[in-house]
């Protein structure tokens, strides 16, 4: 009796004892996740706000390319936000036309450009997608990956085009190895000259009808532009600088191909998302090399990535990725390649997983606390920070 | 489509997609079916043979070959004027920007929805007769974005109507009590919803007011809604046991709802409307009731979602839980019910001594409980999965011709590859009788000597597909068979019973 009491009693303690250590254990792991410096990027965000609805006034849908303008030109002020839009009144894939600008001073928004459709330079038209870029000159750089009909099987090679401050056509960039300029620009901005980084998915890709092939032909191609004075930017030299990349007609989403791009702070190496591949990519002397890479080195594959999209560099020189099949981000530590997490900045029900095909673009905001995106099912500009 | 352009795009395709050839034996077999393109084929393949051989060598040489070894199609292709029946068997809407409409709507924040839902059912056996009827259902909704059209943030206003054209099959040929099709109603064009909501807290928090179908939000199984079936929107209980069928389509009530999130995953609903949409006046169809003068409905429902992210959730490790929502709700009505078996002196209202009044009981309630569950999703990046439903709840069954009604069934999405917004599914929708009504044939029977039809449950079960031929229309084939028919009793002659029925049938929607 006394025996089983005491065994009883040294039990309790035993148990007492481990609750409470798993409670020290537990509080202190809460404290660390609460106090510790962050890691990353992402978990320093507080709460996504909705912007604004980013339908201009010709119906035009499905906001793409974002960019935040670096300089106040023309009708643009420093820190206002260019939509590019991918789809006309109609939800055509391949046939929007218009760039708009949100103001966050005012929270307003204005038409910056609205490009001919029928753009005679610009093979196959206008559908402007998420290669768009902003230089310090003032002139706004924005590509096309155009369709007659909404679906690849209509789909021109498309071109560059540039714009004035104004959003007037100043002139245009096409060329045999510019085919479907698709996602979003890395870029080196020095003034009087710049170089442009585009990924183009178009090669070889043909209707979307059945299952699609994927055609490794997509690219990374470099444009070393001279910015003379009060003129647009002249190509003095294009380079293939990555090559191979996979790239598939698509029923639902027009095409899937190598989309985003960033540049290391060193400019030593361009990192590129391999959508169809699932992974991300690095190529080495990107603003040097003179022959192509291939598809560069993987960084990272799979994980957190669910077809990766659009992509930035946080303040912390991690890679924010967006993905196309769920409604996250995901951060990469491109020193090791390690993806640290993914934060839900869309969850939409109404696809499944939720989120599903919604995101896209995504650009820094100046103070680089935070970032824009657009949930494209829903037409908005949304600001996570 | 120009003959030059295809006769470039085959051989740049077949030529130089060297690792798939299955892929490009494919292509080239689809591509030969169709007779008008051989002529340009043959150029293709001559091209195919002249191309092929170059550039199979630059790729062995050089497997990063840039694309400007050979000239691009696309390069060639010019923007075309886009009209009104551009890319129509891509587009998401039959009819687009309508000829500028939509977008002119937009510019004020105007958002205009119309859809059509036509289908024939067939009964085959069995019922009150056999022989098919067409029924028809044409919704506008006009939404209005508060923010868009003049800065108002988190406002949403609504209005919608209803045409409602065709026969009813449940009615005119079946008389089952699980009634075949869900947009079965009386023929009339009728205001539907009228309703502003207002959301607060970043969208933690909305209100709803004026005129709302509670069947949007309330009692919602999402898999159950690939059904057509009346009793797998909203179910047999309410549709029965409230006045008029509740306000649910196609009638709505006046009413105030909120819906709060209370955690990530735990949401809340509440509302109270009036306790009869029709109680004013039963011969208004046009849905301009607003009726403010019998009694309330009072409404609450909690959600809770499982495996399902909300805005701005950390997700550190990858995620691979299938999602599900678990609903449980009660709803309470404060007029007063009849008894369906006894009189206000006790007496049986089948006794022939009754005085024919009703006991009548004070209020009138229910306890109901709704679980959506994902099962299966062999690949979290494609649209194949299954998911299964149960929803089931209870009322008093002294004042209530349905004290239970239930529902369970499986869906599958996108059953077969290329077929990613097909469904396929079975269900089972299940009704019983209220204790009462069923004491009540009991007792008729027992007064009548001869045959007489005594109530009990109802079940149906229905197979069907929903085939998705362009974005904007779905095709949807049906089966549902019934069992215990009329829950035992003839709607047309309650001392015969109704035969089982076998209802065959096809349902398209179109969204405009």
């Amino acid at each position: 009796m006394n025996l089983n009491a005491r065994t009883r009693g040294t039990y309790m303690k035993h148990l007492i004892r481990t609750i409470a250590s798993a409670a020290v254990l537990a509080s202190g792991l809460a404290g660390s996740i609460a106090h510790a410096a962050p890691i990353g990027f992402l978990e320093t965000l507080h709460k996504n706000t909705t912007l604004i609805n980013t339908v201009p006034s010709n119906g035009d849908q499905n906001p793409y390319a974002l960019v935040v303008a670096p300089v106040s030109a023309g009708t643009v002020k420093q820190g206002d936000v260019l939509v590019g839009n991918f789809n006309n009144a109609a939800n055509l894939q391949g046939t929007g036309s218009t760039i708009v600008n949100y103001h966050p001073d005012t929270k307003e928004m204005s038409v910056f450009a609205t490009v001919p459709r029928d753009l005679k330079e610009c093979p196959g038209g206008i559908g402007l997608s998420t290669a768009m870029t902003m230089l310090k000159s003032g002139w706004v750089i924005v590509g096309s990956t155009p369709s007659n009909d909404g679906t690849t099987n209509t789909k021109g090679a498309g071109c560059l085009i540039v714009l004035d401050s104004q959003g007037k056509v100043a002139s245009t960039i096409a060329s045999p190895d510019i085919n479907d300029p698709w996602g979003n620009m890395a870029v080196v901005d020095n003034g009087d000259h710049a170089t442009l980084f585009v990924s183009n998915a178009g090669f070889g890709v043909g209707g979307a009808d059945g299952n699609p092939p994927v055609f490794k032909q997509a690219t990374i191609l470099r444009l070393d532009l001279d910015i003379p004075q009060g003129k647009p930017p002249v190509v003095k030299q294009e380079t293939v600088i990555a090559s191979g990349f996979g790239a598939q007609a698509d029923k639902g989403v027009f095409l899937v191909g190598p989309t985003g791009l960033a540049l290391s702070a060193d400019q030593k190496l361009l990192y590129a998302s391999d959508a169809i591949g699932n992974r991300v990519t690095e190529i080495d002397d990107p603003t040097t090399r003179d022959s192509s890479a291939g598809v560069g080195r993987q960084l990272t594959a799979d994980g957190f990535l669910h077809r990766p999209l659009a992509m930035v560099t946080a303040p912390n020189g991690h890679l924010l990725v967006t993905n196309a099949l769920n409604g996250q981000v995901v951060e990469i530590d491109p020193a090791t390649g390690k993806q640290l997490y993914a934060r839900w900045i869309d969850t939409d029900k109404a696809q499944s997983p939720p989120g599903n095909g919604d995101l896209f673009g995504i650009a820094m905001t100046p103070e680089g606390d935070g970032f824009y995106y657009v949930q494209d099912d829903v037409n908005t500009l949304v600001l996570a920070k | 489509m120009q003959p030059v352009q295809l006769a470039l795009r085959e051989p740049r395709g077949e030529s130089r997609h060297d690792s798939r050839p299955g892929a490009t034996l494919r292509t080239a077999i689809k591509r030969r079916a169709a007779p008008f393109r051989r002529a340009v084929l043959g150029t293709g393949l001559a091209w195919f043979a002249l191309a092929s051989s170059p550039a199979f060598a630059a790729g062995a040489a050089n497997p990063d070959a840039t694309p400007s070894d050979t000239p691009e199609a696309d390069l060639n292709i010019q923007a075309q004027p886009a009209g009104q029946w551009t890319g129509v068997w891509t587009r998401s809407t039959l009819l687009g920007d309508m000829g500028g409409v939509r977008s002119w709507l937009g510019k004020y924040g105007v958002t205009l929805q119309a859809t059509e839902v036509s289908e024939y059912l067939d009964n085959v056996r069995g019922g009150l007769k056999t022989g098919g009827t067409y029924d028809g259902l044409t919704t506008v909704a006009i939404g209005l974005d508060t923010q868009k059209a003049f800065g108002w943030e988190g406002g949403t206003f609504n209005v919608s109507a209803l045409q409602i054209h065709g026969r009813n099959l449940s009615q005119y040929n079946l008389g089952t009590l699980n009634t075949a099709s869900g947009i079965e109603a009386q023929d009339t064009t009728r205001l539907w919803e009228l309703w502003y909501q207002q959301s607060f807290l970043n969208k933690r928090v909305d209100v709803k007011i004026g005129q709302q179908s509670i069947d949007q939000e309330f009692m919602v199984s999402s898999y159950a809604a690939t059904f057509v079936n009346t009793m797998f929107g909203w179910p047999g209980l309410p549709s029965y046991d409230m006045p008029s069928g509740g306000p649910a389509y196609p009638l709505s009530a006046l009413g105030v709802r909120v819906r709060g999130q209370i955690t990530p995953s735990l949401t809340a609903l509440a509302g109270v409307f009036d306790g009869n949409p029709l109680g004013n006046n039963p011969n208004n169809i046009s849905g301009t009731n607003f009726n403010l003068h019998n009694g309330a409905l009072y409404i609450g429902e909690l959600q809770y979602a499982i495996n399902q992210p909300s805005d701005g959730q950390m997700v550190g490790v990858p995620q691979s839980g299938l999602p599900g929502t678990y609903k449980i709700g009660v709803w309470y009505n404060n007029e007063r019910f009849d008894d369906l078996s006894t009189d206000n002196t006790g007496l049986s209202l089948a006794n022939p001594q009754s005085t024919g009044t009703a006991q009548s009981h004070h209020g009138n309630y229910s306890f109901y409980a709704v679980a959506d569950q994902m099962i299966w999703r062999p690949d979290p990046d494609e649209p194949r999965s299954i998911g299964v439903f149960a929803r089931v709840m209870g009322a008093p069954g002294d004042r209530n011709l349905v004290s239970v009604s239930a529902n369970a069934g499986i869906v599958m999405k996108a059953p077969f590859a290329g077929r990613d917004n097909d469904s396929v599914g079975i269900g089972l929708a299940y009704i019983k009788v209220g204790s009462h009504a069923h004491d009540l044939d009991v007792a008729n029977a027992a007064l009548s000597g001869g045959p007489y039809g005594i109530r009990t449950s109802e079940t149906a079960v229905e197979a069907t597909y929903q085939y998705q031929v362009t974005p904007w229309w779905v095709m949807q084939g049906d089966l549902q068979y019934t069992f215990n028919a009329g829950a035992g009793q003839n709607p047309s002659d309650a001392t015969q019973p109704l035969r089982n029925t076998f209802v065959v049938g096809v349902r398209t929607t179109i969204t405009f």
